[in-house]
């Protein structure tokens, strides 16, 4: 096989079995990988009514045919199982060279079952794989983790793990690679602990295979010299990193502040990619096969908060940034730093937190709830201790490792958690920029821009511009990025190759290195599939028409100050085009035409 | 009237901001007196040839000039300038 | 002037498309255990290092071969040349060379060490931040030393 290796891994925890099973060439072909095809097998071996922290939750992990080629950043790999936050199909992305090196290993998807009965972890060497004794290794954080499971089997081993988090099932804890890149949110690394999973190691001495080398290294050059043209895909990324967005976002008016009271936040500047550069950068970082570098390598020397790692990102920076009322750089470093190390999803957290904080200054919690501790908004030193207790589910922190939605709900306050079908909104106000506030209502996960990140439209002009406070046209671009994205999520490609690339060069790539001739029809349908086959299983969650939507606050109260002062998020005015347009019912059910058009029972 | 300026747009101009007290009535002197200050490497970033560069980033109080007439955008003398390279992140 | 193949580990990201590259160039598939560079990245340190055979005019490769298998190519400048046919894959080469840049890969029986892609390395042309570059061996180092030069230059330039 080219692209794809042909074999998936099942490994029953419960019975210590491990099972070599034929890659189905149909599923590959019509879900491409990743997201796709982890979703598809989701859908056909899971009973939707399963626990998603009993045994009889299923954790995928799988890499795309780019991955472990040296299509330009497209190392990527997906965790895919049923979300304990929110009981979606959870897909989170992730980069290092964990992927890559599943792939030669020889596997398109490792599939774990059941439930280990001590701490276990699994060592994937080739086709020799074993289950393995984890008594020394639980509780350590995962820089450690990573570090004892490689003098246990290879120093050049790629490890997946989770941190205390995980092993405490926060339904915010995430999976770390590589020590520093995460398979984010959802709660993913819960469902990981759930199994007494707690790390995987895997080392390859294969490799990937491709029909027809000339046109796919043909096609890598164009893809390469297109990326390297664009100036943040060539230089913007690699400069400063994903947290300048904060001043733009800032200075469009849409940085939500304060638990989203309000849409700007005079000091940002503070927290954004230029300071970072100036104060705490080292260096930059790529991923596996990447030639963006978008990662940052950094230190903090502030004795109350020093530390050394990788980032924060944009929305790391504005979680315990903006959206607590804090300004120190340091502090917002040494807490991404802190998630890190404990597996935590840092947008989850610091929104969670900043949840916290406004029950707090109404009174609704005190310093008794909070272990004594003055969880204001703007209080640094408190957000950084509350991501320690958080991490080890300790004191008041058990309660945010809970995330937003279940913190407001148990204080009698569910309307301060900003959350869409309980995951917390990333760092983009509804209110500021109309489309990304469809996305968030419409996300089949919940809260999240990168699924459809039609920011990069409505603010940041790549490409083409649309007007971020007007809502016509909003429907037909998220649908069109929701289904981009969904493609190339399953490809192995990382979405920020999308500055310089589009879906015509994923096509073409994909079709000279599989053998199989993707159009860009093909590839958009193939997205519209996945995006449905989530939607699905959404349904038979029990979601429904009146769940896609969002919190009050942004549909309603006014952002108070700044350039996007007075207005609100118009999502009743999108809704109706966007499930019209999709081919679904008024109640947002897909229609048996468009279900018969994707192949889709 | 205030421009911030961001990101490697501060490389060019040295400074992240600036204060222009009676600034001309739109936005197209308004760069060129900037560009004669700051000299060529700003006039590239906002300028391609006599046009708006593509690849520059401009609000008026938040609003992006595109939607007010590019370098024909009306100005205030009370108006906060931001000017961004075009970035990005997730 | 010889051509050299430089390397800067400060400007290496750990991305290892140069792995990739050399793979691809001389298997036309990815496997990047057989390349001739290999990128080694210390997380805890984020720092990132490519390494590959750097032709040592007296090499010991070359010095221990018992059948000239590893020779210094008569045709290219600044090479030091495999030639399957004579090898008797003893591997004297793997275990001569101080810095391991010859390795012996058992899967296709052959002696891997960085061949510069006669001339034309794929390494170099992959690599997205400039750090293999394949440069005239009068210059591979005058960048780094006029970097350094130019701290001077500014000392001298304040006090005089």
């Amino acid at each position: 096989m080219y692209g794809w290796t042909g074999t998936i891994l099942r490994i029953d925890l419960t019975k210590g079995k491990v099972t070599r099973e034929a890659t189905d060439i149909k599923m590959a072909h019509d879900y491409i990988g990743a997201r796709g095809l982890g979703g598809k097998i989701i859908t056909d071996e899971l009973d939707p009514a399963t626990d998603a922290l009993s045994p009889d939750n299923k954790l995928i992990f799988a890499p795309g045919p780019f991955t472990g080629t040296f299509a330009p950043s497209a190392g990527r790999y997906e965790v895919v199982t049923k979300g304990p936050l929110n009981n979606v199909i959870a897909a989170s992305n992730s980069g290092g060279a964990f992927g890559p090196e599943l792939k030669y290993a020889g596997y398109d998807a490792l599939i774990i079952e059941g439930k280990a009965a001590k701490p276990t972890y699994l060592w994937i060497s080739d086709d020799k794989v074993e289950i393995r004794d984890a008594a020394a290794i639980w509780g350590h954080d995962t820089p450690d983790t990573t570090d004892l499971v490689r003098a246990e089997t290879d120093e050049e081993a790629k490890v997946a793990c989770i941190g205390p988090a995980g092993e405490h099932l926060s339904v915010i804890s995430n999976i770390m690679n590589e020590m520093h890149r995460a398979a984010g949110r959802t709660g993913v690394g819960a469902v990981m602990g759930s199994k007494n999973l707690k790390a995987i190691a895997v080392y390859g001495t294969g490799s990937v295979q491709v029909a027809d080398p000339d046109r796919f290294k043909a096609a890598v050059m164009n893809a390469r010299k297109l990326i390297q043209a664009h100036p943040v895909g060539g230089a913007g990324l690699k400069a400063y990193g994903t947290d300048v967005l904060v001043n733009i976002l800032n200075q469009t008016g849409a940085l939500p502040t304060r638990n989203f009271q309000d849409g700007y936040f005079p000091t940002a500047d503070k927290t954004g990619g230029e300071s970072l550069a100036a104060k705490q950068l080292q260096r930059s970082k790529g991923c596996f096969s990447c030639i963006i570098s978008c990662g940052r390598v950094s230190k903090v020397d502030n004795p109350d908060y020093k530390g050394f790692g990788e980032g924060p990102e944009y929305e790391t920076a504005w979680s315990f940034g903006a959206d607590c009322g804090i300004d120190d750089l340091d502090a917002i470093t040494k807490a991404n730093f802190i998630c890190n190390e404990y597996g935590m999803d840092t947008i989850s957290l610091g929104s969670t937190i900043a949840c916290a904080m406004e029950l707090f200054e109404m009174g609704v919690i005190t310093t008794k709830d909070t272990d004594g501790i003055q969880l204001t908004f703007g209080n640094a030193a408190a957000m950084v201790e509350m991501v320690r207790k958080a991490g080890k589910g300790e004191g008041f922190g058990a309660k945010l490792a809970q995330g937003s939605y279940r913190l407001a709900e148990s204080y009698g306050h569910p309307e301060l958690s900003m959350t869409c079908k309980k995951q917390e909104m990333p760092a983009y106000d509804p209110r500021g920029v109309q489309g990304i506030g469809l996305n968030y209502a419409t996300g089949n996960r919940g809260g999240c821009h990168v699924r459809g990140y039609t920011i990069a439209i409505e603010v940041l002009q790549n490409g083409a511009v649309m007007d971020p406070r007007v809502t016509e046209g909003k429907a037909g671009l998220d649908i069109l990025f929701q289904n981009l994205t969904a493609a190339l999520d399953s490809s192995g490609a990382c979405l920020f190759s999308t500055f310089g690339i589009g879906g015509a060069e994923l096509a073409e790539m994909l079709s000279a290195l599989t053998g199989v001739e993707y159009s860009l029809d093909e590839f958009l349908k193939i997205g519209e599939r996945i995006w449905n086959q989530e939607r699905l299983w959404n349904l038979k969650q029990g979601y429904t028409t009146a769940d896609d939507t969002l919190p009050d606050r942004l549909l309603n109260d006014p952002i108070k100050t700044g350039p996007a002062k007075g207005e609100v998020s118009h999502l009743d005015q999108m809704l109706p085009e966007y499930y019209s347009l999709r081919g679904w019912d008024e109640k947002g059910v897909p229609g048996k035409a468009k279900l018969k058009e994707l192949a889709l029972n | 009237m205030i421009i911030k300026y961001f990101a490697t747009i501060r490389t060019y101009t040295g400074e992240s901001d600036r204060r222009v007290d009676d600034p001309p009535p739109t936005l197209g002197p308004l760069l060129e007196a900037l560009a004669a200050r700051y000299g060529r490497p700003f006039r590239r970033a906002v300028f391609t040839g006599d046009e708006l560069n593509p690849e520059i980033i401009i609000l008026v109080n938040g609003r992006n000039v595109l939607y007010s007439g590019r370098l024909a955008a009306p100005l205030a003398a009370d108006d906060e300038i931001s000017i961004f390279p075009m970035v990005a992140g997730g | 002037m010889a051509k050299v193949l430089m390397i800067h580990p400060d400007k290496c990201t750990g991305c290892r498309n140069c792995e990739l590259a050399c793979s691809f160039e001389h298997e036309g598939q990815f496997r990047p255990s057989a390349a001739r560079v290999q990128a080694f990245t210390w997380e805890r340190e984020g720092i990132s290092v490519p390494m590959m055979c750097q032709q040592c005019d007296d090499a010991a490769c070359v010095t221990v071969c018992p059948t000239g298998a590893m020779h210094r190519s008569n045709t290219m400048e600044n090479l030091v040349d495999w030639d399957a046919a004579t090898c008797i894959r003893c591997k004297m080469c793997t275990i001569a060379c101080p810095f391991g840049n010859a390795r012996y890969d058992a899967a296709s029986s052959s002696i891997f060490k960085c061949d510069t892609c006669q001339g034309a390395p794929e390494c170099v042309t992959f690599c997205p931040s400039g750090a293999l570059e394949f440069v005239d061996d009068e210059q591979h180092v005058r960048a780094r030393k006029k970097a350094y030069a130019a701290k001077f230059k500014d000392a001298f330039q304040e006090v005089s």
